[in-house]
């Protein structure tokens, strides 16, 4: 049955009914320029580039993250995404035990901004790394976690980001003007790129000394306080 | 009783124009479904890369480097199917296409991951019990019907190919 039909195609009823070649090879020629274009430019724009503005503290070799305590031991990656709710989670639980072991210098800390949910996340990711420009990072990643709304809920723009920063006492004509220009929108996709190179597929991703933890499988839950204690034990942390 | 010629070529006539109709619901719903998990994909290239390094079955930067592309390549296929352009290529490739994501997802649940399929947007790791393998591997099955399907009848209504000169 299949190749009887096979065998009429387009000419049915004895019609000259050929195909018209041009407008098929036009609508093809056009599809796949699209689809190249497109290609080559997602490839193209997800690069990292090595000519890129990074706020004080940030390391290539720490894939780009804001380090804290480079000379110590062991080195703890947190990968996040300023407007992902499990990094709230993991924020509110964490928070202060990784600003404790910044201040008394038990572990090297990096915070690895990723930016993947929108452009919500690139506006507030480009925040950190202008909050960084005047030494308070920290405090600005705290403060967006405080104040996080749902994601794709529209609420981080540049002015209202702006305003957060002028809420924590950041120089606002400072953080407007870094903000405004996208002084930092690269080197978050630089970030992004180490993260890929990292095999960092979700957020918030641990990386201690290398070995991604990974929260809820072989009774790892870094979404308590004991459980993340638990892991930072098994790297001499206590 | 015989058919009458005529009626003989009225009953044949009116099963190609079902089978025509048929044809153009398996180009919209295998090129529709396309176009839109592509288009969905776009903004996010990140996300589609890390939902393709999720299933762990290609080295990491080629991963990426497919996820990147893959929702552009989803778009022009889906606007092929969905213009009726080529049709019984785009077909073939559509069906094929579905199972490489079918033996993709089956090969994620066999090793016992727990990852969304990605195929719309999200992907990446989630919560063992929030998987759907099953359901998306059916969704997938009637897909590449549809594409198959193409591939043996491609002729259908309102598509481009037909237009005569």
């Amino acid at each position: 049955m299949a190749s009887k039909n096979n065998n009429r195609g387009p000419q049915r009823g004895g019609r000259n009914n050929q195909p018209d070649p041009i407008t098929r090879w036009i609508v093809i020629g056009m599809v796949s320029l699209v689809v190249i274009i497109g290609a080559v430019f997602t490839i193209v724009s997800n690069k990292s580039s090595s000519n890129v503005a990074l706020p004080p503290g940030a390391s290539k070799e720490d894939g780009y993250g804001i380090v804290f305590n480079a000379d110590k031991t062991p080195t703890i990656n947190i990968w996040e995404d300023f407007q992902c709710p499990s990094c709230k989670r993991f924020e509110q639980t964490n928070g202060s035990k990784l600003y404790e072991l910044i201040q008394q210098g038990k572990a090297k800390v990096v915070f690895n901004t990723l930016s993947f949910i929108g452009d919500e996340s690139v506006v507030a990711g480009m925040g950190g790394g202008c909050a960084a420009d005047q030494g308070k990072f920290l405090e600005y990643k705290k403060f967006l976690y405080d104040n996080q709304q749902e994601e794709h809920s529209g609420t981080w723009t540049k002015p209202y980001v702006i305003s957060m920063a002028a809420t924590l006492g950041l120089d606002e004509t400072k953080f407007a003007a870094c903000l405004n220009t996208d002084k930092y929108r690269k080197w978050l996709t630089n970030v992004a790129d180490a993260g890929g190179k990292a095999n960092i597929n979700g957020t918030p991703t641990v990386v201690i000394d290398g070995t991604i933890i990974e929260s809820d499988q072989q009774g790892i839950n870094y979404y308590t306080p004991e459980g993340f204690n638990a892991q930072l034990v098994k790297y001499g942390i206590k | 009783m015989m058919e009458e010629p005529t009626e003989v070529i009225a009953r044949l006539s009116k099963r190609t124009q079902a089978l025509d109709w048929l044809g153009l619901f398996a180009r919209l719903a295998l090129g529709g479904v396309l176009f839109a998990a592509g288009a969905i994909k776009i903004p996010t290239p990140y996300k589609a890369a890390a939902a393709m390094r999720a299933y762990e079955l290609l080295p990491n930067s080629l991963a990426s480097f497919f996820g990147y592309i893959l929702p552009w390549f989803e778009v022009g296929l889906g606007l092929l199917l969905i213009l009726g352009v080529a049709t019984r290529l785009s077909g073939v490739v559509g069906a094929l296409l579905m199972l490489l994501f079918i033996g993709a997802i089956a090969s994620a649940w066999a090793r016992g991951l727990s990852i969304d399929c990605g195929c719309f947007g999200g992907g990446g790791e989630i919560d063992p019990n929030e998987t759907k393998y099953l359901q998306e591997i059916i969704r997938d099955i009637a897909l590449a019907i549809c594409g198959f399907y193409l591939y043996f009848r491609p002729h259908s209504r309102f598509a481009l190919d037909n237009r005569g000169k």
